[in-house]
Order: structure tokens, then sequence, then C-alpha cells
């Protein structure tokens, strides 16, 4: 028998966007007046895939791929299915590989939908944000709250079970009624799995600029706490479990196992214009980050010349490592086990417990406040739901 | 013999051109000159130092001067010492020269002197030669004592007055010094050069200020040079010689010191009678203790050895002193076994104001320990007492002569010895009088009696009071008059200084002025007002203890001493600013104010409901985990009250007095 592969991840950042979200920090950028030369991104994308997964293909197997952006549905679902089949050529697809494509729910990508199926796609995820379609408008965002819900119907058709939705809360004006009534209509439409984020006012976005010269409000912080209680306690009663801070799903098949791979420390390679990676190098046994060129035409020219996009690479010490093993464990309810931890993926100085790692006495503190559940000595921590929403308190007194 | 010689004069020529870039870059470097100077040139190198011993025995008091330049703030006063020494070759004109003798960086930085600095300079007049010396003197009113020091040390003094600004409060109560210490005064005005320059309505003032002629006065521009041809001979022909005899037995004046980590403390003496060299065995008259003379010289501008300092003569004296401790400012020496009548004047170094400080984390208190014991080796004006809070644990009670001298401590202490330092609010000596005829000082509100001990045993309580001198233009008046009276001041006078200048005098607590009493008045009168201060005793006031209680215990640190009748605001306000400065956390935090067993106001700073970060994915990772460190480290810089964490400002909210 083979020996067992390690998993990894693959995220392919497809750059562009037919409107510009006024909240979105994200790297991205309009569809030129020219149209997108998709051949070219494609070549660039499939020379960077080749680089960056060919020291990977002795011992790991993709266990997931992600298409996020930008707006990967504007993508060809011809050249999708090319990127998907030349990384399974080079690292092999696991049995159940998760591939997901994110998605704005116009019209013209709806229609699309069947042809990603088509390409490979598993899991369709689409972006609805908010159904008020005053709010759509003033964010910039080019659908309607019904359009949304009509991609949302067609997805459960064609992916059943492995369909996420995105909405956003905590817009202005935005009332906890209001949120509570959206909610409940996108809780008809869900089919498996949904994604709601505080709405997050990112410095460097239109967004951030509009509410330093008091253009826009910010709901007060208690406020949207509120909506965050309501959010959990309304998917709660229609079966959707919170996993973590902003998912939830219907079952543990519906959950999004790419996501899960970076909270739980798994190894990613990114490919893309700003894209980043992270991973244990073959060659030296030592943990690197990397990041992509941020900007499009930079990083294709780059891609085509070298073979990657990538700007700068970073080592990941064993103190980072430990310790972002902790910051995103503790981001899912299920929270982070010893033997995980133990066996993070990074460290290189040998095993730490996280008895030994972390500060005992603040986590029992925190357990016995009912803000974290551990069971025997630490065999494994996990926040409570009320320490889930505080817990960038928690962390900073209980890491060392 | 001849190859050596050559030899010889190459060594010394290197050494020179090194000298003088060692003191090229110290004109131009902030920081400690002088111990930069120290460093650079070696004590090893001490035999070269003695080779070049000069002799001044032939400048007998008739051709010394001794002067001070005292000035306001940005008067000039530094510019003006720059160019005498650069016209007397002292330091060469390099256009880097600015403020030469201002060494400290918070001198620098804040256009003021804090330790005073001297310089020797020779000169020619009317075909003789002339020793004159310039003796600095710190430019606030926190140092007057040392001011007053430094005065007795000359014969006379230039008054230098901004012919665009005018005479201000500072410049009033400088020469009010000097004129206490019978001091020849030589009225000079600068920046005549200046478009605004009101050369006559500037003299005007001085003349109503003084009372002194101001017909003939010098007009200046240090900036350019202007008029400075005319300073050394003014000081010359218009100070007179000292006094003295060089037959008379040893007599001398310390007025400056400071510690140099090669030779211990060095002291800078005016010589009042007969001489004193390497060998000598001198007496200091406060302690009795006697030290033998190592070296003396004069600073020019650095210390340069001399044979023998004499009569009527200013220089440095080292003579194997340990710490500045042991050397007072104001002290007489004499030889061993020829006792002299002391100099008056001497009086120690008095606190005005108080403040705790202790280390944010209790394991920096040997560093921070460390720290305060190397910076009060330089400043002996600053009184340290161990001290230990309940809530903050073991720190230290340190007095302070003002609020300014506070600042420049707290300042020096973070910036060269890097201190994560927590400093409480200051406060004043009170004084508590008991029915059994003892008495107390209070140094820090934790010790202030309660309500009940006042009843019972308590005959009065004191506080210190200040007499306030405001110089501002006349359209400021309602507003200083408001000022003064909403902080507790009592009115004696206001006058004219000319049709436009007004001069305020007023009676008030001490206590309110180390509050925002100066950033009031300068933002009342838009800058234009200029204020000085002079102890006044202390007076019966109806004084409370006013407590801080967090989530209902009293937290000993942040108790304040005030009035009875600010009570109420204060203690609004100051429930009002903690509430803004701390931090919410996981539990509500209810801030309390109390006086006499009765809440005066409560503020309560919310649980946190939620600060989990939306959004964590692969691209978010970095950018999560570096503002995670960020919030670590300002974690650091919190207190630890029981639970609570309370940010530095919360200990600076804790102002007892009078507020808007």
């Amino acid at each position: 028998m083979a020996p067992a592969r390690t998993p990894l991840s693959l995220y392919v950042h497809w750059p562009y966007c037919s409107f510009l979200c006024r909240f979105c920090a994200f790297s991205k950028a309009r569809v030129p007046a020219s149209g997108v030369d998709h051949a070219l991104v494609t070549r660039a994308l499939l020379a960077e895939l080749r680089t960056s997964l060919a020291p990977h293909s002795k011992d790991k197997e993709l266990r997931s791929i992600y298409f996020g952006g930008g707006t990967p549905s504007l993508a060809q679902p011809a050249h999708v299915a090319q990127i998907i089949e030349q990384a399974s050529r080079l690292v092999p697809l696991a049995a159940n590989a998760e591939i997901t494509l994110e998605s704005n729910p116009t019209s013209a990508e709806t229609n699309k939908m069947a042809a990603f199926k088509a390409a490979g796609i598993t899991r369709y995820s689409i972006g609805i944000q908010t159904l008020d379609d005053g709010v759509l408008q003033r964010m910039g965002r080019l659908h309607s709250g019904a359009e949304a819900l009509a991609a949302a119907n067609r997805a459960a058709s064609l992916f059943p079970g492995h369909v996420s939705l995105d909405m956003m809360f905590g817009f202005e004006s935005q009332t906890v009624d209001q949120w509570q009534r959206e909610l409940e209509t996108v809780l008809a439409h869900a089919n498996g799995h949904l994604s709601l984020y505080q709405l997050t006012v990112e410095p460097g976005t239109p967004l951030f600029r509009d509410i330093r010269a008091q253009r826009v409000k910010r709901n007060p912080d208690d406020t949207l706490a509120l909506m965050y209680e309501t959010a959990v306690a309304l998917c709660r009663s229609r079966g959707l479990a919170h996993y973590e801070v902003s998912n939830y799903a219907a079952s543990p098949e519906s959950q999004s196992a790419h996501n899960i791979g970076y909270w739980q420390g798994r190894q990613w390679i990114g490919i893309g214009p700003s894209a980043h990676s992270r991973f244990i190098d073959p060659a030296s046994g030592t943990c690197l980050r990397t990041v992509c060129i941020p900007d499009i035409q930079r990083w294709v020219r780059s891609c085509l010349e070298h073979g990657h996009g990538t700007a700068k690479t970073e080592t990941v010490d064993d103190a980072e490592a430990r310790q972002e093993a902790v910051v995103f464990g503790l981001r899912m309810l299920d929270g982070l086990s010893n033997s995980r931890f133990m066996r993070t993926g990074c460290v290189s100085s040998g095993a730490l417990s996280l008895a030994e790692y972390l500060r005992v006495d603040q986590v029992q503190r925190y357990v016995r406040d009912g803000y974290l559940r551990s069971s025997g000595s630490l065999d494994h921590l996990a926040p409570t739901e009320r320490g889930l929403q505080v817990i960038d308190s928690i962390l900073l007194d209980i890491l060392p | 013999m001849r190859r050596a010689w050559k030899h010889s004069l190459v060594g010394c020529a290197l050494s020179c051109s090194q000298r003088y870039k060692t003191w090229q870059s110290m004109a131009t470097a902030c920081g400690y000159l002088r111990k930069a100077s120290m460093k650079s040139e070696g004590y090893a190198s001490k035999a070269d130092r003695l080779g070049a011993e000069i002799d001044i025995t032939g400048y007998t008091p008739d051709r010394i001067r001794n002067f001070s330049i005292i000035a306001h703030i940005d008067h000039g006063k530094s510019t003006l010492a720059d160019r005498l020494l650069e016209t007397t070759g002292v330091i060469t004109k390099s256009g880097k020269n600015k403020q030469v003798l201002d060494k400290l960086k918070v001198e620098r930085e804040r256009g003021i002197t804090v330790k005073a600095q001297s310089a020797s300079m020779f000169c020619e007049h009317d075909g003789r030669k002339y020793l004159v010396n310039l003796i600095d003197t710190p430019g606030h009113v926190d140092f007057s004592y040392e001011v007053s020091r430094s005065l007795a040390a000359c014969q006379g003094t230039i008054l230098l007055v901004d012919a665009a600004q005018g005479i201000q409060a500072q410049t009033v109560a400088n020469f009010y010094l000097a004129f206490g210490e019978g001091l020849a005064v030589i009225p000079m005005l600068n920046k005549v050069d200046l478009p605004t320059a009101e050369p006559d309505r500037a003299a005007l003032q001085i003349e109503s200020a003084f009372e002194i002629d101001a017909a003939n006065i010098v007009h200046l521009s240090a900036k350019t040079g202007l008029g400075i041809n005319r300073v050394l001979p003014s000081v010359i022909e218009r100070i007179p010689a000292p006094s003295g005899s060089i037959d008379a037995p040893f007599k001398a004046l310390l007025f400056d010191t400071w510690y140099d980590k090669y030779v211990g403390v060095v002291c800078l003496m005016a010589i009042k009678d007969g001489a004193v060299r390497r060998g000598d065995r001198v007496v200091s008259m406060h302690s009795g203790t006697r030290y033998e003379v190592m070296e003396v010289g004069i600073m020019h501008p650095e210390q340069r050895p001399a044979t023998q300092l004499q009569v009527g003569q200013v220089g440095y004296v080292v003579c194997n002193m340990k710490s500045v401790a042991e050397a007072h400012v104001g002290d007489t020496f004499h030889k061993d076994k020829f006792p002299v009548v002391p100099l008056p004047g001497f009086a120690p170094a008095k606190s005005m104001v108080f403040a705790g400080v202790f280390p944010l984390d209790a394991g920096e208190f040997d560093k921070l320990n460390e720290s305060i014991q190397k910076l009060t080796l330089n400043d002996s004006s600053v009184a340290v007492h161990k001290e230990t809070s309940a809530a903050l644990g073991q720190g230290w009670r340190l007095g302070f002569l003002g609020t300014l001298h506070m600042d420049v401590f707290r300042q020096r202490l973070e910036e060269e010895y890097d201190a994560s330092v927590l400093v409480t609010a200051p406060t004043v000596p009170y004084r508590v009088q008991y029915k059994d005829g003892t008495s107390k000082y209070i140094q820090t509100p934790a010790d202030f009696p309660t309500a009940i001990e006042i009843q019972d045993k308590v005959d009065a309580v004191m506080e210190p009071f200040v007499l306030a001198t405001l110089i501002f233009p006349e359209q400021y008046l309602g507003a200083m008059l408001e000022l003064c009276t909403m902080h507790r001041g009592d009115i004696h006078t206001h006058t004219y200084l000319d049709e436009s200048r007004v001069m305020l005098k007023c009676r008030m607590p001490t206590a309110e002025m180390v509050t925002d009493f100066y950033d009031q008045l300068k933002s009342r009168s838009q800058g234009f007002a200029s204020f000085d201060y002079e102890d006044n005793g202390y007076n019966e006031s109806d004084l409370v203890k006013m407590e801080v209680l967090l989530n209902g215990e009293a937290v000993d640190a942040l108790a304040a001493v005030m009035h009875r009748d600010n009570v109420a605001t204060v203690g609004r306000t100051m429930a009002k600013r903690l509430k803004d400065v701390i931090r919410r956390q996981l539990f509500d935090i209810i801030i309390q104010t109390a006086a006499n067993g009765k809440v005066v106001a409560r503020e309560t700073v919310k649980q946190l409901r939620k600060n989990v970060t939306a959004k964590c994915y692969g691209g978010d990772i970095s950018r999560k985990m570096k503002l995670l460190n960020k919030q670590k480290e300002g974690k650091k810089r919190m207190k630890k009250i029981g639970r609570v964490e309370l940010p530095q400002e919360a200990f600076l909210s804790v102002m007892t007095g009078s507020k808007e």
C-alpha cells in the first residue's frame, strides 16, 4: 500500500469584477472596457499552477480547490475546467475533493452555472450580501435581491446540499428587525450553507472614506453584536449549525472543507495576483508563506516570463506556527484538539502540547467563566458561543 | 631627538583635529554633549591634559567679569551666548553652533535650560586683557533656587528682552531675583532686525516695570550678529569687578554640579577669596566632609585644566566627590583647617510637586530603580522615597521642583532609559496640623486623613500657595481675571506696563497650578500671556480626599485631594474621563468617585459584547497575526488593578484642580 498522502488545498484567484463594491478590500480590478483577455490570464494561471504544484506531486493529495476573487464566475467555464484538469494531473485529486466557485448573482452568471458544474465545480457560493435593493445599489452592486434569490434556487437544483449563500449585516441604517427578516428569507432559499459576515470597514475602501468623512454612519457596536446573536439563534432554529465565526452548515458534509483547511493549518497553494500560499517547502523542509504580485499586468508578465508571480517569500517560524494554530483553531466552535496542535504542520522544533504552550491559569479562568470549553488536561480546547464572540480578547490573555 | 619632536607634533595635530571633529558632532548632535566629549577624549589621556594646564593667575579681580544673561524663553539667550563664544574664539564660527550651552536633548526640544552651564572667554578691551565668565542660568521658574545661586556667582547680568515681544512674566521674575542679589543689570534688546520689532516700546516697558534707565539701551540681533561687538565692552564697563582678596583664606560658592562617570562629581565654583589648586584639601561647610582636589580648570567650553583658580574666577573643581547628593548648590567650601564665614542664602532643594512612579511590570522594578538612581545622580533636586501602593505595587514617590521639572525627568527616564513607567497625577505637599500639636506633610493622596480623622484629630489642613505673575496684552484682561478666579486665585494687583500690556499678580493654591492652568492660560490668551510664580507660604484650606472605586474597590493610586468646593464638578469630570480612557472588557466596569463616604459620580464601562474578526481566510492570516501582536503590545502597556485594565492616561485623568 502506498504511504498516505498529505492533504493540500489549492486557491485560484480570479482578479476581475464587473462592478466594485464599496466595502471590498480584496485585490480586484474592474473588467477593462476592451474586455478581459481570458486566454492570457488562463495561460498565466496555468504557468503558475505548474511551477507551484509540481514540487508537491509526490507526497500530496488535493483535498479542495477554491476559485475566489474578484469574481471567478466571470471566467469562462472551459478555462476553469482546464485549471482543474491540470491541477489534478500535477497532484492527485482526492475522491471527494471539494471544488468551489464564488459567484455574483447577476443573470449572466446564473446562466453559466450548469457549464461550471460540467467543468468540475462541486460547490457553488453566491454573494448575495443583502436583499435590500437600495443598499445593493449604494454599495455598488449590479444585481437585485430578486435575481439573487433566483440564482440561489438555480444553484440548489444543480448543487443540492452544496450551495453557500453569502450575506452581510450591519449596513448603515439597517435595523436588527430588518436583518432578521432578510435572514428569514434567505434561510428559506438556503441549501446547505450560509456565510454571514458583519460588514467590516477596512482601510483603503470607499466605505472607509465615506465613514471617515461622516457621509455614512456606522452602526453602534452593540447593535452589531445583537445582529450577530440574532443570526446565531435564527440559524440554529432552522437547523443550520454555527461552526465558525461567520459560517453555518446544515450538516458536516455541507461545511466548507476548503476554509476549514485554513483554520486547521492545512498547507495550501494560492495562484493568481495577490494570492497567498503557506506550505512546507519539500526541498528544505521549512514552512514558507508566499504572496504573489498584486498588480494584474505585472503578475501576468512574471508568470509568462518566470513561470510564477511570487513577490515575497517568508519563513514561518515555530512560534508563529503555534500562535496561528491557536488563533485560527479557536475560530471554530469545534475548537482545536491537542493532537492536531501537536502535529501543527510547520513546527520543526519538536512537539509542544496545548497545556505546555498556553497560559493554563488564564485558560482555566475562561473555562470557569463559561467562555471556553476544555476536556481532560487540555486534550481539546474550544470556545463557547459566548466565548467566540469575544475570542480576540481571550486570545490576548491565553497566548504566551 | 629631532625626529621624536616631529613625531609628537604629528600626534598633536591629529588629536587636535580629532577634538575639532568631536566638537562638531557634539554641536550638531543633541543628547549629552558633555558626556559624549568625555567618552571620545577619554580620561586615559590625562597626562596630555595636565600638560595643557593653563595659567590664569595673571587675571586678578580687576581683569575679571562674571555675568549672566536673564531672559524669557525664546528671547534669544542661548543664541547670544553662542555669538559671544564665537567672537571670543571659544567655539568656531561654523554656523552649526545652535545653543551650545543647552546640552540636554530636552533642553533643545523645549527651548529651555534645565541645568546651568557656564563658559569662560578671554577678550581685550582698551588694550587690557580680560577673563569674562558667562554663567548661564536655568531659564525656568521651577529652578528659581538654582537661578538665584547662579546669580550669586556673578556681579552683573544682561537683561535680554525680545524687541518684538516686550517683557514677559519670566523676565520680571528673573529681574527681581537679580535685583535681590544686588547685581548690576544691563538691559539689552534682542531681535531688533525683525520687522515686527518695536524697540522703543520694549524700552518703555523696561523703564516702567523695573524703574531702570533704558536710554542707552544696546540694540542687538544675536542671530545676525548685529551689535554683538558692543556686548562685552558693556559688560566690562558696567559690571563691577568681583571683590575679595587673594590673601584671605580660600572661600568658594558651589553653584552647579554634574556627574561624570570617569571622575565623579564635577563642581562649578565661584572663588570668593584666596585660591585653590590640585592637591589642596577642601571642606564643605554644609556637611563638613573633606575632599582632596584632583583637578581645577575653566569651562572653555569643555573642561580645560588650569594651574590654579583664584579670587574672582569661576571654574570647575574635581575633588573625589562620589555622588551629586553630596554637592549642595549654594554650599560654601573652604580649605581644611581654615574655616570661613559661610556665604548667605543656602537652602536645600524643596519639592513643590510630587508624583508616584511605578513600573508597568513588577518584574521591571530593579531596572527602573537603576534608571532612577542614574538620573538622580545628576539631579539632586529630585527627592526620592520608596512607596508601596496597594494597586500598583512597589514604586517611588518623587518630589520635583515644579511640573516642568517633573515632565523633564519623566521624559529623560523614558528617552534615556527606555523605561515603561507609570506616573501618577501630580500632587502638592499638604500640611496637616494635628490637635496634639504635631504636624505632617502629605506627599501622597493615599496618606491624606479621612473625613472622620479630620473631624476627630486634625486642627487644620494647610495647602501651599504661589504668587503668580501674568503678563499679557490688555484685550485678554477679562479672560485672565476669569482664569485666576476660577482657579481659586486671589487677585492682588493689575498694572499697565505700557498703554497695552498688563501685569497681573495673583495668589493661588499651588494645586491649581499643577493642573491644566498653563494650557488654559495659553489657549485663553491665544498664546500671548506669559506666566511665572514664586512660593507664597501655606494657608488653611477646606480640603477633602476624593476616592475612585472600580467595581466597588477603592484604588489608592487614583485618590486625589481637592478643595471641598470642587468636589462635585471634579468628581464628575474624573469619572467621565476614566470612562473615556478605560476600554471595554468582558465585564461591566463601574467607576465611582466618592468623597466623605458619599458617592459623587458614577459611570459604567459596559461589558464588551463582540470583537471577533468577521473574516479570516488564507490572505487575511498575516494581517490578523500582525494585528494580534500589536494588540498584545498594547496590552503590555496596561496596568491591571484586580481584573480591570487601566491605561496610563487613567492615572493622569485624576487632576484635582478646578476645571471647565
